[in-house]
């Protein structure tokens, strides 16, 4: 019988599992990569003035995603779990909508309605402010779901502590202190998130290093220069990611001594649910209503909702399929991840490090390398390398990152002395984990889950990449019938799309609620 | 909380997800528009029986696309058939000896200048590069006629292209250098600049953002402008150089995948894609393309062949050019272009 004393044991198995795990992500990418060392691999790129630009206006530009991200998402995060406030399952489903969202669409909506306001907002939109926007529209959400994550494992009595101490001013600070770590890793998530996408950046003109990298492939098909220009770029992120993983580590999760007895209770105060309503209503109107508008607008000149249904329910199931596989490989890794890791500082400044680098690699170098491993395996390997299933697997290993911070902090922020008293009193591992740690994990994997399944499904590239022929998602069929289709056609597809994924997002907010997550 | 329950439930999720296709299937990989090509692979099935699996790409920008896959795939591929939107795709697939030569029987009448010589692709059905205007902002008589109009005063900060490193507007690049040679090409392209010209990031941009007005001209193909016309935007349509240079065509090109899983039932879809009877119905669709057959009956709105003066082009030495202009000119300008 193994002890539940190994989870809080050193061991040589921890830095094996992350080992493994970190290298399971990197791994489908190595062929592309390796064409970097790989002679005669010329080191022009590296000196090439256009690139070092790209790069430039890529870190400035993650940099503000990151910063305004924290901003935002931070204090909303934080208000939405201490607070009842009207409308709140809608709200909360509206928030975490552009996640699903493609940014290249928002991007589009917001092109469209600038055009239609005039030369002088086309103008102002085009390059790093339009850029910023519709970034900062997708990391938001990130960071709020993260600090709404933390902020949910408190304790009631700690908060209840705080408004004795000092109302709700001292609440707001103490708790937006206590969830600022990883609102601030989430928000470094955010921003790294953008160095590779490309589409933004090609919609409103502005040069990045995504941009630079996606010319290599698809202009040049030179895999060994979009390999070079991506080691460049992620060498950068490493380089400026070090301050922060040594800054946020230490201070990534503060161990609770007992389990919580009594979870955060929402308590009504108009003055604050007013704050929140308006602050999440500006949120909606500009991030996500305004460039919907801009989608939506030819269905003032009729609507193909039909053949839009059909796309629909051509492409429902895999897209669901895709989704929740990506969120439960990732949840099952980061957990792992997060087992492995433990309390060891060192493996924990590693781990939160190849999060944010990994998270900058293009996922075609993923995506590509998957390829071409299944072209040079056996036919009999094609169930898993060129599936439904590789498309979960790749997906859950591309955000991975986002999975293994929050499984860290979650751990990181359970007792060890849980661990001891089950060890002494002769618990098993297994019914340790299944009756003390999962439990209170869960709530934790169902955010997961979620956020990854969101992101997933936004993934156009790995999908239009490895999906098996004919099993395509409703993104990557709005991605490629956008082109040349009616503009009525496209947007009565975004439309049912982003109907379908509120639908879905209020169902999964208000069965929380009803959990009190 | 029933773990082992829930066990099961994963087990039979990831079963089902790897779950692979029947084998009495062609695999189409294709860069023609989903709208387009779906109805043509949905006919196949209905005539033959065989399930068309069609994998579409866009000429929309954002993505690493259909063909680095299809060159990821060479050891072992999963496609039969790549249905290309112009000929350049199809050279670079034979240039990474993705392709295979087949010398389809249903090629017949087809212009031998607008396929590969040694049969690794046949072009059919085809598009042209053409001047889209806005009608409100264009009055009747002062629409532009050539590609250089783009250039002229009246059009200062009124003009847009695509971005000329991806699809049909690369094509149309390596063209205007082949064709009018390096300094005339590269004149244009500062002239466009200089004019106050705008890069967008795909022909559909160009379409949409012309037909709301923002610019008054642009360049794009006729697809996009047939499609725009169908809503009953306010746009008009010109192939430019009929006195001049002439037009850019750019013919769908069917290509065989050399080792790909299903050969047989391949070379058979594009038996069917060339046909006759698939021109018309891509003539008659909403992408009005130009058979390439002379005498196939088109709607009003699709010129015949004959109507046309093509840009005289060897559409098999415009991919090595334009591999070239990528990674120099053109590159260079786009990046001066951007932020």
């Amino acid at each position: 019988m193994i002890s539940c004393l190994i989870l809080e044991r050193p061991g040589v198995w921890r830095t094996v599992g992350v080992a493994t795990l970190l290298l399971s992500v990197v791994l489908p990418a190595v062929p592309l990569l390796w064409t970097v060392f790989v002679p005669p691999a010329s080191t022009s790129v590296f000196a090439e003035s256009a690139f070092g630009s790209a790069l430039g206006n890529s870190i400035v530009l993650a940099l503000g995603v990151a910063a305004v991200s924290l901003g935002i998402g931070l204090p909303l995060g934080v208000l939405t779990v201490l607070y009842e406030f009207p409308g709140r399952g809608v709200f909360l489903a509206l928030v975490t909508l552009p996640l699903l969202i493609p940014s290249f669409l928002l991007a589009i909506g917001w092109a469209s309605v600038a055009a239609r306001l005039g030369a002088s907002v086309s103008q102002a939109l085009s390059g790093l402010p339009g850029c910023l926007l519709v970034m900062s529209t997708q990391g938001i959400p990130l960071v709020l779901l993260i600090a709404y994550a933390a902020t949910s494992g408190l304790s009631g009595s700690q908060v209840d502590a705080a408004r004795l101490a000092g109302g709700e001013r001292v609440v707001f600070c103490s708790v937006a202190r206590y969830v600022a770590i990883p609102a601030f890793l989430a928000a470094g998530l955010g921003g790294v998130l953008t160095l590779s996408d490309p589409g933004p950046g090609q919609i409103f003109g502005l040069s990045t290093a995504a941009s630079e990298i996606l010319t290599s492939f698809s202009a040049r098909y030179d895999f060994a220069r979009a390999g070079r220009q991506c080691v460049m770029l992620t060498a950068l992120v490493l380089a400026l990611a070090a301050p922060l993983v040594l800054f946020a580590m230490p201070r990534l999760a503060s161990e609770v001594l007992v389990r919580q007895s009594r979870e955060v209770r929402r308590i009504h105060h108009q003055w604050v649910a007013g704050v929140t309503v308006v602050a999440l209503g500006v949120f909606v109107l500009i991030g996500i209503t305004s460039p919907l508008v801009g989608l939506t607008l030819p269905l003032a000149g009729g609507t193909t909702f039909f053949r839009a249904w059909n796309e629909l329910a051509r492409t429902a199931g895999n897209t669901l399929c895709y989704a929740v596989g990506a969120g439960t490989v990732a949840t099952v890794l980061g957990l792992l991840l997060a087992v492995c890791v433990g309390r060891n500082a060192w493996l924990k400044a590693v781990c939160i490090g190849a999060a944010l680098g990994l998270l900058s690699l293009p996922p075609a170098f993923t995506a590509l390398g998957i390829v071409q491993l299944a072209a040079a395996a056996p036919a009999w390997t094609d169930p898993f390398l060129r599936s439904r299933f590789t498309v979960c697997v790749a997906l859950g290993l591309r955000f991975l990152p986002v999975a293994a911070v929050l499984s860290l902090r979650a751990w990181g922020a359970t007792s060890p002395t849980w661990a001891f008293a089950a060890g002494v009193h002769g618990v098993p591992l297994g019914t340790y984990l299944r009756r003390v740690l999962l439990p209170i994990l869960l709530p934790v994997g169902g955010v997961v889950m979620l956020l990854v399944g969101l992101l997933a499904t936004a993934d156009i590239t790995t999908m239009l990449l490895l999906h098996p022929p004919g099993e395509t998602s409703l993104p990557v069929a709005v991605f490629t019938v956008m082109a040349n289709a009616p503009e009525t056609l496209v947007a009565s597809l975004c439309l049912v799309y982003v109907t379908t994924a509120m639908g879905v997002l209020t169902v999964a907010w208000t069965v929380a609620r009803g959990r009190n997550v | 909380v029933n773990w082992r329950f829930i066990s099961y439930l994963v087990m039979v999720f990831f079963a089902g997800a790897c779950n692979r296709g029947s084998i009495s299937e062609v695999v189409v990989y294709t860069s023609v528009d989903d709208v387009f090509a779906r109805p043509i692979a949905e006919q196949f099935t209905k005539d033959t029986g065989i399930v068309v699996r069609l994998v579409p790409d866009t000429e929309e920008t954002k993505s690493t696309g259909l063909l680095n896959r299809l060159i990821a795939e060479k050891g072992r591929p999963q496609a039969d058939v790549f249905w290309s939107g112009d000929p350049v795709r199809a050279a670079v697939l034979k240039a990474k000896g993705v392709s295979a030569p087949y010398h389809s029987p249903q090629a017949e009448g087809l212009p031998p200048q607008f396929s590969d010589p040694e049969g690794h692709w046949t072009g059919f059905s085809a598009r042209a590069r053409v001047l889209i205007y806005n009608r409100n902002l264009v009055p009747e008589g002062q629409e532009p006629t050539s590609v250089m109009d783009l250039l002229a005063p009246r059009f200062k900060g009124k003009a847009c292209i695509a971005n000329p490193l991806f699809g049909t507007t690369s094509m149309h690049a390596a063209a205007l250098f082949a064709v009018l040679g390096e300094d005339k090409a590269k004149a244009f392209f500062e002239g466009f600049s200089a004019n106050g010209g705008t890069m967008l990031s795909s022909n559909g941009e160009v379409r949409r953002r012309v037909a709301v007005g923002e610019f008054a001209v642009g360049i794009t193909d006729t697809d996009d402008v047939n499609v725009a016309r169908l809503e009953g935007k306010p746009v008009g349509m010109v192939y430019p150089d009929a006195n001049g240079m002439g037009t850019l065509i750019i013919p769908n090109c069917a290509v065989l995948i050399a080792n790909g899983p299903h050969p047989d039932v391949g070379r058979r879809f594009i038996d069917y894609l060339l046909r006759p009877e698939t021109e018309k119905a891509l003539a008659e669709s909403e992408a009005a393309q130009v058979p390439l057959r002379p005498g196939i009956p088109v709607p009003e709105v699709v010129p015949s062949i004959e109507r046309l003066k093509p840009m005289a082009v060897n559409y098999t030495t415009l991919a090595g050019l334009l591999e070239t202009l990528s990674s120099g000119y053109l590159q260079e300008w786009v990046a001066r272009q951007s932020r």
